[in-house]
């Protein structure tokens, strides 16, 4: 079958602005994803084309793009699903580098606001070995454990294009995940930092983020246990 | 496996502004029904079903203020203009006013980042939503 490619093009050393380049592809199969057809294009037909790819199996998160549209990864977006013509640009709210990729700082920087790792002060137990917790208290937070800090969530939130101030879904995701930790001993401090003006208030429950979910974490309904968590102070 | 109950006290849970505002919207979102619920049953009861088309009950629900079923041909107009329903209408309307005053600031915050920008948007706003509830007080206990 024959795929259409309309990639967004952007050199900063030679364009003043963007354009929209064009790529048919013969022989494309239905099986194909969308990544091997990116490496097509740069294989053969201009290898100045550039994009982020690492495993290429949907574990990374590298290759996080606009395609038709809509936030997906390229390594598992199939032309079956995504069509014969298919547009490909950069994620939304984040400047562009080059071509297909985005400057990641702002996204790494509100990650990094809400403390992700684990912080546990107590002395370990008596028996010098790991901190155990049931398996109910782990499922507590699997959900928000499957992050891969693709990106495909805060670059499809309005809230986030509007000001990239807000943490935004996956910072507000790892926040989850720590907070609901039974394990864990900074719920406090990061409640704290995500109720600021920057943070679950500014969710107004678009829903774009786990709708754009690689890894299909129901992101709304994380953030919306945070906001309880606010009401309540239940965080187990 | 023993686990230590997990409650962060009040001052500890990150209930500040923010999340308070954020609770008053969802809660006078559900007031505005309960109130317009109210006023929809309370003009049929009192005779809507016959006297009054669907505009006339909808903007009775929505604002009950008598003066809105006094261009409607009643036999008796006084029965809609009692201090319950002045209590009724008064109520809907500082509910409504702060549901959508605290709705626009959410979203200037969206687009305003600087804090003396919001600080701005949000003096605006309170001075709207302050004049807008003294004018509908006002037509609501003087109509």
């Amino acid at each position: 079958m024959q795929v259409t490619l309309k990639i967004f093009r952007y050199n900063p050393e030679v364009d003043t602005t963007f354009h929209y380049e064009s790529y048919v592809i013969e022989n494309a199969q239905e099986t194909d994803r969308v990544l091997d057809l990116l490496e097509h294009v740069k294989g053969y037909n201009d290898g100045t084309l550039s994009f982020r790819r690492s495993c290429a199996h949907g574990v990374c998160g590298s290759d996080a793009l606009r395609i038709n549209g809509r936030n997906m990864l390229a390594c598992k977006a199939l032309v079956r699903d995504v069509g014969e013509k298919i547009t490909i640009e950069p994620l939304l709210g984040l400047k562009v580098v080059k071509d297909l990729i985005v400057d990641m700082e702002p996204f790494f920087d509100n990650y990094k606001k809400v403390l992700p790792w684990f912080i546990n002060d107590s002395p370990l137990p008596a028996d010098g070995r790991e901190r155990l917790q049931s398996p109910e208290q782990r499922a507590r937070f699997d959900d928000t454990t499957k992050c891969i800090m693709c990106a495909a969530c805060t670059t499809s939130c309005p809230s986030f294009w509007a000001s990239d101030d807000y943490l935004g879904p996956a910072a507000l995701v790892a926040a989850h995940r720590f907070v609901f930790d039974s394990r864990d001993e900074a719920a406090a401090e990061r409640m704290e930092i995500v109720s600021e003006t920057s943070g679950l208030a500014r969710c107004h429950t678009a829903f774009n983020c786990t709708m754009a979910c690689p890894r299909e974490i129901q992101i709304t309904k994380a953030i919306g246990e945070l906001k309880m968590a606010t009401i309540t102070g239940r965080v187990e | 496996m023993a686990s230590k109950p997990r409650t962060l006290p009040l001052n500890k849970r990150g209930m500040n502004f923010e999340m308070f505002m954020w609770i008053i919207t969802r809660l006078t979102a559900l007031a505005m029904y309960g109130l317009i619920l109210i006023a929809i049953i309370g003009a049929l009861i009192m005779g809507a079903r016959n006297q009054m088309n669907i505009a006339d009950v909808l903007r009775w629900g929505f604002m009950p203020n008598a003066g809105h079923v006094q261009s409607v041909p009643l036999e008796n107009a006084e029965a809609w203009a009692t201090p319950f329903w002045r209590w009724v209408g008064s109520a809907l309307l500082l509910v409504a006013v702060g549901h959508g005053v605290h709705g626009l600031v959410v979203i200037a915050d969206d687009y305003i980042v600087s804090e003396r920008g919001r600080g701005v948007v949000r003096f605006i706003s309170i001075v709207m939503m302050i004049g807008m509830s003294i004018i509908g007080l006002y037509v609501l206990w003087t109509a």
